[in-house]
């Protein structure tokens, strides 16, 4: 096939490594013989967000997170249809807020998303910084990461992790973390999840072929990515109480 | 009465400290009980000087008081590093008469970017530099922009600033602030026309968020940068590293002073130069700043050498989760053009958490190490599937590298043949365990 990933706002946001999300996804699908397009997304800039196969943002700054949700908002309307019809996306860090219904930002000054989801993020000086050991309802295996946020997360109904033994989700120690809408996933979860996270990757591809209405054929494994999500869960699993 | 207490209490734990070999903030701390304000009460010297940023901070503050101290200054400052209130209490205390007065010309201190604004509650600093802010201990610090945060309420008005003119983030400090001075790197001979590095966080505005355009830069995004919109940009400096040249090893300040490089890299340019600044804003003449720092080898030098089988080698420490430090070795690395073997560590991550985040990795420029004279690359330690993982995105051929998990092993296995050039880059809290597996040179 021939599949066009969207990456909004490359420079912008960009913490964590998270543009690591888009390399193995696209090596991925293309080790699986499709042609794979990435197109960059800046401020200013028309997006076929509609003629999109996968949608991505990654995380940035809580400053720059505004700027990125200024230009955001022209996309909202097209972004809520995607996700409604079954696009696949990816929302790292403070990105996946602008999902949601509103952010406060640390002087309470109040900034509308797009809505998508009806969560409010509250921004404070205190950062979150844990180790994540989680668990989450679209396969077995625990999800491993690390977490580094400044928000809180209240109203989001369908998070990406249901519980977890380490880490602080969105509202709480343990709690439920990050959001799952059709298949869009949006967590705090550090950086480059779909790396960390083997079988994460293979759920997004699997959407990726289900949107488009063909058969997904076996998904190859890296074994340096197995070997490091192994080791990662051996180690996180053994800090577990 | 609380004051002769607290300074007592902390010349005594000091002393105590040092026969038993404890760290220096210990004292403090115990001061700091016995006298919350203790250091509003003490008289402490006409200049205060205080050093952070991201990088080079160490280096920056022993320039500093090798400079001074060779001018005649009585300067007091902590050479062990620990740069909380509680290291700055031991440090003042500890050099202070017990009627409370400071015996010292210049108090200078290293301060954690993090933690300046509680060591300067209770007093500030006449000049304070800030040498840069980037990607740095994510895991500690959250990202630039809330490091900048923390910094700000530290400045104090009356407070003359010394600002990295070529950092983008770093220059915001300015605003509104009176006293400024500015220090920055003229277009030169290792200047590039665009950004370097993996990810960019010089492509927009700090301020208004607008994409930013750039003259030249030095490495990554600092630079001479001007945002169209808002007009940010580098702002004309008032001291200047005029020349550089790192092949030969020389670097020119404000066109009049040379000084040869005992370490050529462009991080050493940058400590000089900040050095330089502030010794000249206290008083200190260019030539005397010259003669100092000219083939000047730091004590706390990151690069260590070593011998294994029939290989020298040398150690390249940085920081792991320093994105920018990381480049800064890789490049030196491939500046370099001899034969060699390139042996990379990542088997702790943080010290403070156990922790499975190797985020960083994506954000290091591995992409330099694709070069003719970089024979092999081993890459070990716990974490070193996750180096492998980042490694199979670059460009560098797959037989060039190879994964050897344990540290010992890999070691073993550089030293069992050839006599190429090694170069290890790990962090501090790996490196002896590397070191322990080699010979000492000479
Ligand atoms: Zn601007």
């Amino acid at each position: 096939m021939e599949l066009n990933l969207l990456h909004f706002y490359p420079d912008l946001m960009s913490l964590y490594g998270s543009y690591a999300n888009l390399s193995v996804l696209a090596r991925t699908l293309e080790t699986m013989g499709n042609t794979v397009t990435i197109t960059y997304v800046e401020p200013g800039d028309e997006a076929d967000i509609l003629g999109a196969d996968f949608l991505f943002m990654g995380a940035g700054t809580e400053k720059r997170q505004k700027f990125a949700l200024a230009d955001f908002v022209r996309h909202g309307d097209e972004v809520k249809k995607a996700a409604q019809d079954g696009t696949p996306m990816l929302f790292c860090g403070t990105a996946m807020e602008l999902l949601g219904k509103t952010i406060l930002d640390e002087s309470e000054k109040e900034y509308s998303g797009i809505g998508l989801g009806d969560f409010t993020a509250k921004q404070q000086v205190r950062r979150i910084v844990e180790d994540v050991y989680g668990h989450t309802k679209l396969f077995d295996a625990p999800m491993v990461g690390f977490i580094n946020k400044s928000s809180i997360l209240t109203g989001v109904e369908t998070p990406l992790l249901t519980s977890m033994n380490l880490g602080f989700g969105n509202e709480a120690e343990g709690g439920a973390e990050g959001f799952l809408y059709q298949n869009v996933i949006g967590s705090h979860l550090t950086g480059p999840i779909l790396a960390k996270n083997p079988r994460l990757l293979e759920t997004v591809i699997a959407a990726i072929y289900a949107k488009r209405g063909a058969q997904c054929p076996e998904i190859p494994k890296d074994q340096w990515a197995e070997q490091g999500y192994a080791v990662t869960a051996r180690e996180l699993k053994a800090r577990c109480k | 009465m609380r004051v002769f207490l607290a300074i007592l209490a902390c010349k005594l734990l000091r002393f105590v400290g040092k026969l038993v070999g404890k760290g220096s903030s210990l004292p403090g701390k115990y001061a700091l009980k016995i006298c919350p304000d203790i250091l509003k009460r003490v008289e402490l010297p006409a200049h205060i000087i205080a050093v952070t940023g991201s990088n080079g901070k160490t280096s920056t503050v022993e320039m500093i008081a090798a400079i001074l101290r060779a001018e005649g200054k009585r300067v007091v400052y902590n050479e062990e590093g620990s740069n909380q209130i509680e290291g700055v209490t031991t440090l003042v205390l500890n050099n202070a008469t017990f009627g409370g007065k400071v015996k010292a010309d210049v108090l200078l201190i290293e301060s954690d970017e993090r933690y300046a604004a509680r060591s300067f509650k209770f007093f500030h600093p006449t000049h304070f530099v800030i040498t840069n802010l980037y990607r740095d201990q994510m895991t500690r610090n959250g990202h630039p922009e809330s490091v900048y945060d923390a910094i700000l309420p530290a400045i104090h008005p009356e407070t003359e600033l010394l600002l990295n003119a070529d950092d983008p983030l770093t220059s915001c400090f300015a605003k509104g602030q009176e006293k400024v001075k500015w220090f920055g790197l003229d277009k030169c001979s290792i200047s590039v026309s665009e950004p370097t590095g993996v990810y960019h966080d010089g492509a927009h505005c700090p301020v208004c968020g607008a994409a930013m355009d750039y003259a030249y830069v030095h490495y990554n995004h600092i630079g001479a940068y001007l945002c169209p919109k808002c007009g940010h940009g580098k702002h004309q400096t008032d001291y200047t590293a005029t020349a550089v040249d790192l092949e030969n090893g020389t670097l020119t300040l404000d066109g009049a002073y040379t000084i040869s490089l005992a370490f050529r890299s462009i991080y050493n340019v940058y400590n000089i130069l900040a050095a330089y600044a502030v010794c000249r804003e206290c008083g200190i003449d260019g030539s005397i700043a010259q003669q100092v720092i000219s083939n000047y080898v730091l004590k706390n030098g990151r690069m260590q050498t070593f011998r294994l089988g029939g290989h020298h080698g040398t150690l390249l420490t940085s920081k792991h989760e320093n994105s920018i430090a990381y480049d800064t070795n890789l490049r030196y690395i491939a500046s370099t053009k001899t034969e060699c073997t390139v042996l990379l560590i990542v088997d702790a991550v943080s010290r403070k958490y156990f922790t499975s985040e190797t985020s960083w990795l994506w954000d290091i420029d591995f992409e330099q190490l694709n070069a003719d004279h970089v024979k092999r690359i081993v890459l070990s330690g716990q974490y070193c599937a996750d180096l492998a993982q980042r490694f199979s995105f670059t460009q560098i051929p797959q037989e060039k590298w190879e994964v050897i998990p344990e540290i010992p092993a890999a070691a073993e296995s550089i030293k069992a043949a050839g006599n190429e050039e090694v170069y290890v880059v790990t962090c501090f809290s790996d490196r002896d365990k590397l070191l322990a597996l080699t010979e000492k040179e000479g």
